[in-house]
């Protein structure tokens, strides 16, 4: 069954400077927990219709207008199919002269002429007006004998529209990049690159975790303790193949909260959701479509989650930034080239100009300047302040980590926007912005407002909040049910772009410099012309950077 | 090749004595030609063709009044296909996407031609011509094809070395000029590139007096 995850935007960009919960009624007994290598496979839920879906929804008229795009010189013929005009292909016989193929073709249309045969063809080009019916004039030279064959330059379609059913029904995010066409550039989905994602973990594995859960109070309400429990842990299936077939391609895990102690599983679902943007896997007819869905993935945990805390695997949730600046020292010398960074924190918007100023966080300066040194493009969230006012920072407050990484080439900050473009209401904005990519919003569109990947079914994972589960019916979580859930935010946009720029390595960019760049370069210009502080230079386009540039165009 | 180039040489100086004594008041000389052309912009070019420089294969017909003054009129054709690129503070990334470009220029020129030795003829002169210029690549759609002209201006000199009554020899290099193709986006306006032309080394095969 199909779940939603509606969370407040600030809920999904995790905020890494310490939070420490206040936990009322919290047992005396300190948490003890041992994580067992063995655990049963997930079980997988598959989608059905939310209530507030419509039929023929936004969904399905921007996919029909991005690829409407893609057949603007075209025309459809009585047979039905699209094709370009003031064209036909004629493969004449062999025996047939030159001069001769001329005045065949005159026979078709008073108009044709034999243009030169193009490369890697055994087929000529017969031009012709074009406004002639080209499947008419393909008839009449198909019917001369010195033709073996004539036919219109009919269109095919993008032959990597994935199968995974979800992706034609949820997942307006990635026609709205023109991903489509960016795959059949660059169908390989990125085998060779390594993208790490600096999160709450992902959900790499099977496990079982015995824990001894205490009580706390949450929400107002006060939990009891569930002493010891067997908590039943799934790798997500879309990320590593059912049964695992898949898990070669998760590289070097590692928790940084515990220096590796546990392994870096995810609690909360945010780093397997982004994860999924990333790197799901895809054209296998299940769940939704990842972009770089050949990746390999590094999970490096830098982020405590709820359960984290209670199970005594992080100290309070989030992050601080010692963790995220080890994170990525961790990520760049175990060989990934693209960090997803969808974290961040609101900050004074001098850190420029003032590094020291009591806010600023120059260790993470300082280490995303060394993963990209190391050859790493990163990118960080841009924050979901936007309707916010921060008591220290006002209105609209800078996301420190976004702008930091505005400042350094190779890195980059992502706004979000919504299915139609528009900035999503709650995306931060200011002079630090430099791409936008799909975040989706909570906000009139109903379902087709969220990005859908795989991870877990919060009904199951979420028991300590009262508006998900009752708190008389309060049990143990389980991190062994996945499903489609769509969530929105600033997090969500920073995978599209981190997907994009794996592929952009694999098609041959590997500076990470010079991927901002492309990005950069390649983006559409949406909002105010040029760089604005909504969208920075404008929302990611997948096909554009992947294409490059010809000599003149 | 430079040795080929100087046996030509030697074996245009040693030929039969040239008809150049008895040369018609106008003479109409078809001749082909190949050359290589050392692009001006070799940034783009190095990025997409991975060098700068690259063969045109043409001819065309020469008129010479006098045995002097000379008008030409050619036509040739460069072919090449190279990948879709990127250039980023001064890296060039080739992206492995098909890219094919066409150059046809066509070319009137007039000039003068020394009287040296008989058997040589020294020459120089000035033209315009109307430079194509296509691009087509993988992946695209029909409207991101490039298909344009521009003119551009030439000036050019050489010598030509009878190896028969009816048959010389030339050797030339020209210098082209020509804005308004590329810098206009692409490669070229990254690399900040706006000139077509550059200059080519020329080897004529013409027939006639």
């Amino acid at each position: 069954m199909l779940r939603l995850r509606v969370r407040s935007a600030a809920s999904a960009v995790f905020v890494a400077v310490a939070l420490v919960l206040t936990l009322n009624g919290q047992s005396p007994t300190a948490p003890s927990f041992r994580i067992e290598n063995i655990g049963l496979p997930a079980v997988e839920e598959t989608a059905a219709i939310w209530s507030e879906a419509r039929p023929g929804g936004r969904v399905d008229a921007i996919k029909r207008a991005a690829r409407d795009t893609s057949t603007a010189n075209s025309r459809t013929g009585a047979s039905g199919r699209a094709y370009t005009p003031g064209r036909v292909i004629v493969r004449f016989r062999d025996d047939v002269p030159v001069a001769e193929r001329r005045a065949v073709a005159r026979l078709g249309s008073n108009t044709a002429e034999v243009s030169e045969r193009p490369s890697y063809a055994d087929f000529d080009i017969v031009r012709i007006d074009a406004t002639e019916d080209a499947e008419a004039v393909a008839a009449a030279l198909a019917a001369r004998p010195q033709v073996v064959y004539a036919q219109p330059a009919y269109h095919v379609h993008a032959s990597m529209v994935p199968n995974d059913p979800n992706y034609t029904t949820l997942q307006w995010n990635l026609p709205l990049v023109d991903l489509e066409r960016a795959w059949d550039i660059q169908p390989d989905g990125a085998s060779t690159v390594v993208v790490a994602v600096l999160d709450t973990g992902v959900a790499y594995r099977n496990a079982t975790i015995n824990v001894n859960i205490p009580a706390f109070r949450n929400a107002g309400v006060n939990y009891p303790a569930l002493g010891p429990s067997v908590v039943p842990y799934a790798g997500a299936p879309q990320l590593i193949g059912a049964n695992g077939a898949n898990a070669s391609r998760i590289v070097a895990p590692f928790d940084i909260l515990s220096n590796g102690t546990n392994p870096p599983l995810d609690l909360e679902g945010h780093g397997t959701h982004v994860s999924g943007t990333i790197g799901q896997l895809t054209n296998d007819n299940i769940g939704e479509a990842g972009i770089a869905f050949n990746v390999k993935l590094m999970p490096v945990k830098v982020l405590g989650s709820f359960w984290d805390v209670k199970f005594g695997f992080a100290p309070f949730e989030g992050g601080s930034d010692d963790d995220v600046a080890r994170g990525l020292h961790y990520a760049a010398d175990n060989g990934a080239k693209v960090i997803n960074m969808s974290l961040g924190s609101s900050g004074p918007s001098n850190c420029a100009s003032a590094p020291s100023t009591p806010g600023c966080s120059p260790t993470i300066e300082a280490a995303i300047r060394y993963a990209i040194g190391k050859g790493a493009f990163v990118v960080v969230a841009g924050g979901n302040e936007f309707e916010d006012v921060d008591p220290d920072f006002g209105a609209n407050p800078t996301s420190v980590l976004a702008e930091i990484a505005s400042r350094i080439p190779g890195a980059v900050s992502v706004a979000a926007v919504d299915p139609q473009k528009n900035r999503a209401f709650y995306s931060s904005t200011g002079a630090y912005i430099e791409l936008a990519a799909p975040g989706g919003t909570s906000r009139g569109f109903g379902r087709g407002g969220f990005i859908f990947q795989q991870t877990f079914d919060f009904n199951f994972t979420d028991t300590f909040d009262p508006t998900v589960v009752p708190p008389s019916q309060y049990r143990a979580p389980r991190f062994d049910v996945l499903a489609n859930i769509g969530i929105v935010g600033t997090s969500m946009a920073a995978p599209h772009v981190s997907g994009i720029a794996a592929l952009l390595m694999q098609q041959g960019i590997t500076d990470p410099a010079a991927i901002e760049d492309a990005l950069e370069k390649s983006a559409q210009d949406i909002g105010t012309p040029g760089r604005d502080p909504s969208f920075g230079f404008g929302l990611v386009d997948a096909r554009n950077a992947l294409r490059g540039l010809g000599l003149t165009r | 090749m430079k040795t080929t180039i100087a046996a030509l040489m030697v074996f245009c100086a040693l030929a039969a004595p040239a008809a150049a004594q008895d040369e018609p008041s106008i003479s109409i000389r078809p001749f082909v030609f190949g050359s290589v052309q050392s692009f001006a912009a070799v940034d783009t070019f190095d990025a997409v063709f991975g060098r700068s420089y690259d063969p045109f294969f043409g001819g065309g017909l020469q008129a010479v009044f006098g045995g002097t003054f000379y008008v030409e009129l050619s036509a040739s054709r460069f072919r090449q296909t190279g990948q879709r690129a990127f250039i980023s503070g001064g890296q060039k990334f080739r992206l492995g996407i098909p890219l094919t470009a066409t150059i046809v220029p066509f070319e009137v020129s007039g000039g003068y031609r020394f009287r040296f030795s008989p058997r040589v003829r020294p020459y120089v002169g000035v033209g315009v011509g109307s430079y194509q210029y296509k691009e087509t690549s993988t992946f695209s759609d029909p409207a991101e094809d490039v298909d344009v002209r521009h003119a551009g201006v030439l000036v050019n000199g050489g010598a030509e070395f009878r190896v028969h009554r009816w048959v010389g020899i030339g050797a030339e290099v020209e210098y082209s000029h020509v804005p308004g193709i590329l810098g206009t986006g692409g490669v070229s306006l990254q690399a900040g590139e706006k000139d077509l032309g550059g200059v080519a080394g020329r080897l004529k095969l013409i027939v006639g007096r």
